[in-house]
């Protein structure tokens, strides 16, 4: 209980005065609402306009989860046969580096000329921002696996392929949540700039640059704090996948039901 | 008793250095044969060389009368750091190998719980190693050894990184599973207390170039306790073995 009091009640308290400085600089200073507007105006924005809003937010909502997979495959696969092939490492090293000192933003356009108003520019502009780190964590996990490892597993005749199955990869898993991790607080940021880009007249970012347009502060603020929700959704999700997926960072012992149903396998 | 493993005129260069100058050792089945030396005597190569890490520049190695110059799979293999594999639970670290090279069957699964049973790690099977000590790490990693059907195991300082009291009873218990499996050992240690406590014979190495300097075979009665530890015969055995490591002027 304590623990849990700890996990959730420490980041929930920092948000609730993040939010309350928020209100106390608007207040304290006099700011008009049409520069800045209140935490509650902003959340009331998001209420008042629910029904516009929602198919909007599904959307950014698609695009990032999409992007993310589609990065993050694009990221493991990339890793993999870099970290394997060191002519390909080498090769492609360069490019990788390159594509990311592109700014994105000059990108999008481009993409959206080739893929037309659709959801697939904005894909590729999250996905090529995802796989980055992605790429980077899985090359420097697959490595780092102790040479003293690969050398029992050698020694006792182990091909290559269960090598890297049952060492290499598993090794590589915490380095590659370290890279899923930042590949999802960034894909939503990848989704809004695809949005401004693609300006197909229904999405977040469109919402919020017309009510910028219409001196709508509130309503700016609320669809800003409606994407930050999202990242913030995204890479909570991803660290649920991690502890699930990293048992033995947080326990002394296997899960049963994880016991029960390898036992039933071994058996059959 | 016969021959296990045979080595003839085995050396091994790296770069300049010699690390091991042409080497003939034989090792019988079921013995227990410990190599001391200080570091850099090519004790480790040795070692690599038998494990098929490394191929010898010359000289041939046979374990049962074949070859098995640099190929791999033939031994059991323990180095001083445990290599246990965090993700894995004590069970199935002591199963590695058999997830390393093939298939696992239920007997794998079996015989892992009978020998954690046997040696008081029953109630760890389901524990990851980071929740063990180092004595018990150190146990697993042994189990997983024992647990391949190799009739020559090899063990380098497996007890180096351990506190003085867990190593005597490390040093025990591996007598103890050593006499119960009737396997043969060629340990690798620079504890000379340490060899002549566990082993047959002990081999003296010395550096620059890798060589053997002196083969005893061990008059110490088994089966061994403490007590083996302040005999005649033990003292005077170490006292020749330090002769050779230190040299004569050592006061």
């Amino acid at each position: 209980m304590n623990k849990v009091l700890r996990n959730l009640g420490i980041p929930i308290l920092s948000i609730v005065l993040l939010l309350l400085t928020w209100q106390a600089i608007v207040v304290g200073f006099h700011v008009d609402s049409f520069i800045a507007p209140r935490p509650l105006a902003a959340i009331a924005s998001i209420t008042g306009n629910w029904s516009t809003l929602w198919p909007l937010l599904l959307g950014t909502i698609r695009e990032t989860v999409y992007g993310f997979f589609c990065g993050a495959i694009l990221g493991i696969s990339l890793g993999v046969v870099m970290a394997k092939v060191r002519f390909i490492q080498k090769l492609i090293y360069p490019l990788l580096v390159l594509s990311q000192a592109v700014p994105i933003i000059a990108l999008a356009t481009p993409l959206v000329l080739i893929f037309g108003l659709t959801i697939r520019p904005i894909i590729i502009v999250v996905a090529w921002i995802v796989f980055f780190p992605v790429t980077v964590s899985i090359v420097d996990g697959l490595s780092h696996v102790d040479p003293d490892l690969l050398n029992l597993a050698k020694v006792y005749g182990a091909g290559k392929f269960r090598t890297f199955w049952q060492i290499e990869v598993p090794a590589s898993v915490s380095p590659l949540f370290s890279g899923l991790k930042i590949g999802a607080t960034y894909a939503v940021t990848g989704a809004i700039i695809g949005e401004l880009a693609s300006s197909t007249g229904s999405n977040l970012a469109e919402f919020q640059q017309h009510a910028n347009a219409n001196f709508n502060t509130a309503a700016v603020y609320g669809s800003t704090i409606l994407m930050t929700i999202v990242g913030i959704s995204w890479f909570l999700l991803v660290v649920a996948c991690e502890i699930w997926a990293t048992p033995w960072l947080r326990r002394s012992t296997a899960r049963r039901r994880r016991l029960r149903l390898r036992q039933a396998v071994a058996k059959r | 008793m016969s021959t296990l493993l045979s080595l003839t005129g085995v050396s091994k260069t790296f770069a300049d250095k010699v690390a091991v100058a042409p080497t003939d050792l034989t090792i019988e089945e079921g013995s227990f044969v410990s190599i001391v030396g200080p570091s850099g005597c090519g004790k480790s190569t040795l070692f690599n060389l038998v494990a098929g890490l490394l191929a010898p520049d010359a000289g041939s190695i046979a374990l049962n009368g074949e070859s098995i110059i640099g190929s791999t799979g033939h031994v059991g293999y323990m180095l001083q750091k445990d290599l246990l594999v965090p993700w894995r639970t004590v069970r199935d670290n002591i199963m590695m190998v058999a997830h390393l090279t093939r298939r696992v069957r239920i007997e794998d699964r079996d015989q892992a719980e009978v020998l954690a049973n046997r040696y008081g790690l029953g109630e760890f099977l389901d524990h990851y190693p980071q929740a063990l000590s180092g004595g018990m790490r150190q146990r697993v990693a042994f189990m997983r050894t024992l647990v391949t059907p190799h009739p020559l195991l090899l063990l380098d300082e497996p007890f180096g990184a351990l506190d003085a009291q867990t190593r005597l009873d490390m040093q025990r218990w591996l007598l103890e599973v050593w006499k119960e499996s009737g396997r043969t050992v060629l340990f690798i240690t620079h504890d000379v207390d340490e060899s002549i406590f566990l082993s047959d014979r002990v081999i003296v190495m010395s550096p620059r170039p890798g060589r053997i300097v002196a083969d005893f075979t061990n008059p110490l009665p088994r089966p061994r306790n403490f007590d083996s530890l302040t005999t005649m015969e033990f003292v005077a055995l170490k006292a020749q073995i330090m002769k050779l490591l230190y040299g004569e002027s050592h006061e």
